[in-house]
């Protein structure tokens, strides 16, 4: 979560977001407000920091837009540790 | 990122295997489109590239340049870079035009053609005049679900997605390069010698475009599923899955 929430926070790069609390409960969406771009940001970011052992693509792909959409950091989190 | 053609985009690859680019559309887009759709599925048997166009999503704005021929040129230089060739090009609407003339300027270059919502002329891309004269609320309502979503919501996201929409808009050139595009005659659409797939949505304003696009391209099939113009949104499985069983045919 800390290294997650590391580069959520780069991504947005806005004064307001670096006291912001963000738990494994924090919607992308609705708490972050992230953009789309800013979503393959992150990824990108993440995918570069594990070398390529979080595949992203794969898991995307086995969502529904709505899934999608409604992704929590949480939920971010719990795929990276399955990927280690 | 990726230099190419003078400036830097914003690029994706994902997967392995037959290369295919996707390009997104005008304005309301960028590679996200595809990279939260179509991409991670097609990705799981082939090697995408993903790129934003000039002046969108990460990719840097210059003021100029966004007319088909420098667009081409844009997407020539990062089939270059990535060693993509013969490369499927699949275009969403706007991207389908930049497709579509890639095709016809190195037909020795593209295996494949997949036109999603491509309009005719290509200065109906973004009805230039209609754009600039509609209200706020007439051009919500012509706008993706997605959109509509984002400004109904307010917030930081809205006011990002109207900063760089109106960037884009008030502080280039696109406006003005889209408008002046001629029209692609139908003796030129005879020339284009590689499968195509025309994929469009039974209640978009564009069928009338892949009807004539599937009618004149000597090697076309038209398909028609349930959908506006913003496929990718309205149908992102039906889309993929229509791409697959092109790639595969």
């Amino acid at each position: 979560l800390i290294t997650v929430s590391a580069f959520i926070r780069e991504v947005i790069g806005q004064a307001w977001v670096k006291d912001f609390v963000i738990t494994m409960d924090t919607s992308f969406n609705t708490d972050l407000e992230l953009e789309s771009i800013e979503f393959v940001e992150l990824a990108e970011k993440l995918q570069s920091h594990y070398e390529g052992r979080v595949k992203f693509a794969e898991w995307l792909a086995e969502m529904e837009l709505d899934e999608i959409v409604g992704l929590k950091v949480g939920q971010l989190v719990e795929f990276i540790v399955r990927c280690q | 990122m990726t230099e190419a053609n003078g400036l830097i985009f914003h690029t994706q690859v994902l997967g392995e295997g037959e290369p295919v680019a996707l390009i997104h559309g005008l304005i309301v887009s960028n590679l996200a489109e595809w990279y939260f759709t179509a991409a991670p599925v097609i990705a799981r048997n082939r090697r995408v590239l993903l790129y934003d166009l000039r002046g969108h999503g990460r990719t840097q704005r210059p003021d100029r340049g966004y007319d088909l021929t420098t667009m081409v040129a844009d997407l020539a230089a990062l089939l270059d870079g990535f060693d993509l060739r013969p490369v499927a090009l699949v275009g969403y609407s706007f991207g389908g035009l930049i497709a579509l003339q890639l095709q016809r300027k190195h037909p020795d270059r593209v295996s494949r053609l997949a036109l999603i919502e491509t309009p005719l002329p290509p200065s109906c891309a973004v009805e230039a005049d209609a754009f600039s004269r509609m209200t706020v609320e007439q051009w919500l309502v012509a706008s993706p679900e997605s959109v509509r979503r984002t400004m109904s919501q307010g917030g930081r996201r809205a006011e990002r997605f109207v900063d760089s929409m109106r960037a884009l808009v008030c502080d280039t050139s696109l406006m003005e390069d889209i408008a002046a595009e001629p029209d692609i005659s139908d003796r030129a659409l005879e020339q284009v010698n590689c499968p195509v797939l025309c994929l469009y949505g039974d209640s978009s304003a564009c069928l009338e475009s892949g009807r004539r696009l599937s009618q004149v391209l000597p090697d076309a099939r038209l398909n028609i599923i349930q959908g506006g113009h913003y496929l990718l949104s309205d149908a992102p499985r039906e889309v993929a899955s229509r791409l697959e069983g092109f790639f595969d045919d």
